[in-house]
């Protein structure tokens, strides 16, 4: 075997190994191969007394040494691109369901606010007296905070969720090109206490707050209308 | 010998080497050549994963002639793990050979 053609097979062998720096290992052989020259050996001498390229290659893989990975990352590699196409499927319906709960929380408070003032636009709230339209206002506020605690939830779970899907995709490429894997990490988001204290404490007192407003909304309304079915007193659903 | 078992040992006396003086790759493969029966090209793996283990750094030197060299040295954890290697595996040797010499004394 000749210079060139021991760094070539050596070279090939490394790439298929998948070894970073490839260019200072062979530079380092290259140094070998000058040095013996300029001692009076041949190439075919100095080729053979440094050994079998392929073995010589698998040497070079971090921990691991004799075990063959080339065929087995590619079929991984592909498992995983479906794995990901479903993955992003999922993640998608997740990011769509987080949009939808921020629009009907921004919905909420903006509801909320016209019937504290008094704005009806295109007459699209029915009409109440006042001081029911007051009551309705603090449930439709205190869902908004309710819907904001819990898309905040959502928002930090699915954040979690992906990055411990990343480490999982990663892992699972790193186990079949024999690199060490990482610790994988839990689905379920890692919060303070603080936060996690904060957070149940405003959806327990906006919950609380929904409930009594709701139920003693219905109750002011039956009264003041005189009737329990008070929405068809105020015409709600007639055009 | 075993190559695999042989491996370990090198990792050893490599750092054994660069305890005296820096190095450069072929002078390692050259004085270790000349004491163990392995391929020449064996060295080099084995210096690369001392690296990536931070126990040798290189830095590159111009000598009066030639390219310049890649001389391996030393870290301060390299020392220190090549001092606790050498205990460990001298008093394991030590009990090796007590071990394959109380055979031999028993056959007598």
């Amino acid at each position: 075997m000749t210079k060139n053609e021991f760094l070539l097979q050596l070279k090939n062998e490394l790439k298929k190994n998948n070894i970073s720096d490839l260019d200072d290992i062979i530079s380092e052989y290259e140094q070998h191969f000058a040095f013996k020259l300029a001692d009076g050996f041949s190439e075919e001498e100095i080729a053979a007394k440094l050994g079998d390229p392929v073995e010589l290659a698998s040497q070079f893989i971090p921990n691991v040494s004799e075990n063959k990975y080339g065929g087995r990352k590619i079929v991984t590699v592909i498992g995983m691109i479906f794995a990901d196409l479903f993955a992003g499927a999922f993640f998608l319906m997740l990011f769509i369901f987080a949009a939808v709960m921020g629009i009907v929380t921004v919905a909420a408070a903006i509801i909320g606010i016209c019937l504290l003032v008094g704005l009806n636009f295109y007459g699209l709230i029915p009409g109440m007296p006042y001081l029911c339209a007051f009551i309705f206002a603090v449930s439709f506020f205190a869902f908004a905070v309710l819907s904001t605690a819990a898309f905040l939830y959502f928002v930090v779970f699915t954040r979690q969720l992906m990055r411990s899907y990343k480490r999982f995709h990663i892992n699972v490429i790193a186990g079949s090109s024999g690199k060490a894997a990482l610790p994988s990490l839990p689905v379920h988001p890692l919060l303070s206490h603080k936060f996690q204290r904060r957070l149940r404490m405003l959806a327990l007192s906006s919950l609380t707050m929904l409930a009594v407003s709701l139920v003693s909304g219905y109750i002011i309304s039956a009264i003041i209308a005189g009737n329990l079915e008070f929405w068809h007193v105020w015409g709600w659903f007639v055009k | 010998m075993n190559t695999q078992y042989k491996k370990g040992v090198l990792e050893l006396c490599v750092m054994s080497i660069l305890k005296r003086r820096d190095c450069y790759g072929y002078e390692i493969s050259e004085y270790l050549s000349k004491y163990i029966d392995i391929a020449d090209g064996t060295v080099y793996p084995i210096l690369r994963k001392l690296k990536s283990d931070g126990l040798v750094t290189t830095y590159l030197s111009e000598d009066s002639c030639g390219p310049p060299r890649k001389y391996y040295s030393l870290t301060d954890l390299g020392l220190k793990t090549y001092e606790a290697d050498k205990k460990e595996y001298l008093s394991f040797a030590k009990t090796i050979e007590t071990l394959l010499e109380d055979e031999d004394d028993d056959k007598k």
